[in-house]
């Protein structure tokens, strides 16, 4: 059983290798796919550990989630795919609970909800975002979540192969969800331990990034080719 | 009459640089062939401006200039679109190829070796 953390990464030089070392405690390998970042990431995760793909030009989450994937599926030859975060938001040990419904075979996908378990210090504002996100995707994907835009997932090799991200930003969350529906896989969702230090919170998604994920999500509705 | 002139003027500018282009191979037949229908158009109408009306209340509208500026806006909607549309393949190419390249260099830190 092949076990692959792929970590997208981007500017992250202080925080992929304790990423990285964390998840390697409960993964096979860890891949890294450093969206061209201008920082030292792609060494210091090399150093860690981990095996660095770099993006020539800077892609987007949604773009690097799937370049690790790609990677996973046929040069590790992966059963199972946890996406993970560079910037230490995530606990590595939470792994083992996400896994274990494909493990036991009950669930294709699983995805970590931050509603379901710990989410330190996560503030007010970012709640009702998500509560928000929420809702909207229960009317655009139809699927009724705790939370939709946590990044932390596990996928065995089949979802992986069917949930092909295209879109490059941000709205692949929601892709994400969208293709779930499309290729009826089983899902479950697991409580996962999201940390949200005040370095974190600086650097990562505001909340308005919402927006642009909503507006990602029309465009894709209707400039598909 | 200032406008009508220059008017006049760019759309022979824009006949010249396209037949330019043409000779040198850089715009298809086709593209040539429209283009220089379009701004011919541009000319006719600029120079006799009243020959629009009677094909604008054929359809409806009183005055040829304002059936000109109705289908130009529909026109240029379009275009619009089109460009949005090829951008977004355009963009998804690109990822394509960088992931390609990004795949084809996996860099693997010794105990991978």
């Amino acid at each position: 059983m092949t076990i692959v953390a792929v970590i997208p990464a981007y500017n992250e030089q202080s925080r992929v290798a304790e990423a990285v070392r964390d998840a390697l405690l409960y993964v096979n390998y860890a891949v890294v796919v450093d969206d061209c970042s201008s920082d030292q990431t792609s060494k210091n995760a090399l150093d860690a550990g981990a095996i660095v793909l770099r993006h020539m030009l800077n892609r987007g989450q949604g773009a690097s989630l799937q370049t690790g994937t790609d990677y996973a599926l046929e040069n590790l030859k992966a059963d199972i795919i946890v996406h993970f975060d560079a910037d230490g938001q995530m606990q590595g040990s939470d792994i083992q609970e996400l896994i274990k419904p494909i493990l036991d075979n009950r669930a294709d996908i699983v995805l970590g909800s931050r509603f379901l378990g710990d989410s330190i210090k996560m503030p007010l504002s970012r709640k009702l975002v998500l509560k928000l996100g929420m809702l909207f995707t229960l009317c655009i994907s139809g699927i009724k979540l705790t939370d939709t835009h946590c990044g932390f997932r596990a996928l065995s090799k089949k979802s992986a192969k069917d949930i092909v991200i295209t879109r490059d930003r941000m709205a692949h969350a929601s892709e994400i969800l969208d293709l779930i529906k499309v290729y009826g896989l089983r899902f479950v969702e697991c409580p996962v331990t999201i940390k949200y230090s005040p370095e974190v919170l600086a650097k990562g998604q505001s909340s308005w990034g919402a927006l642009v994920i909503v507006k990602d999500m029309l465009k894709s509705k209707f400039l598909d080719v | 009459m200032i406008f009508q002139i220059l008017l006049i003027a760019f759309a022979l500018f824009a006949i010249t640089i396209t037949t330019k282009q043409y000779r040198l191979r850089k715009v298809s037949l086709y593209w040539f062939i429209s283009w220089t229908l379009l701004w011919t158009i541009v000319i006719v109408v600029a120079l006799i401006p009243q020959a629009t009306d009677p094909i604008a209340q054929l359809v409806g509208i009183e005055r040829g200039a304002d059936l000109l500026v109705y289908v130009a806006i529909v026109v240029l909607s379009y275009g619009l679109y089109r460009v949005l549309v090829r951008l977004e393949k355009v963009q998804k190419e690109i990822t394509q190829v960088v992931r390609q390249v990004a795949i084809n260099k996996a860099e693997k830190s010794k105990g991978h070796e």
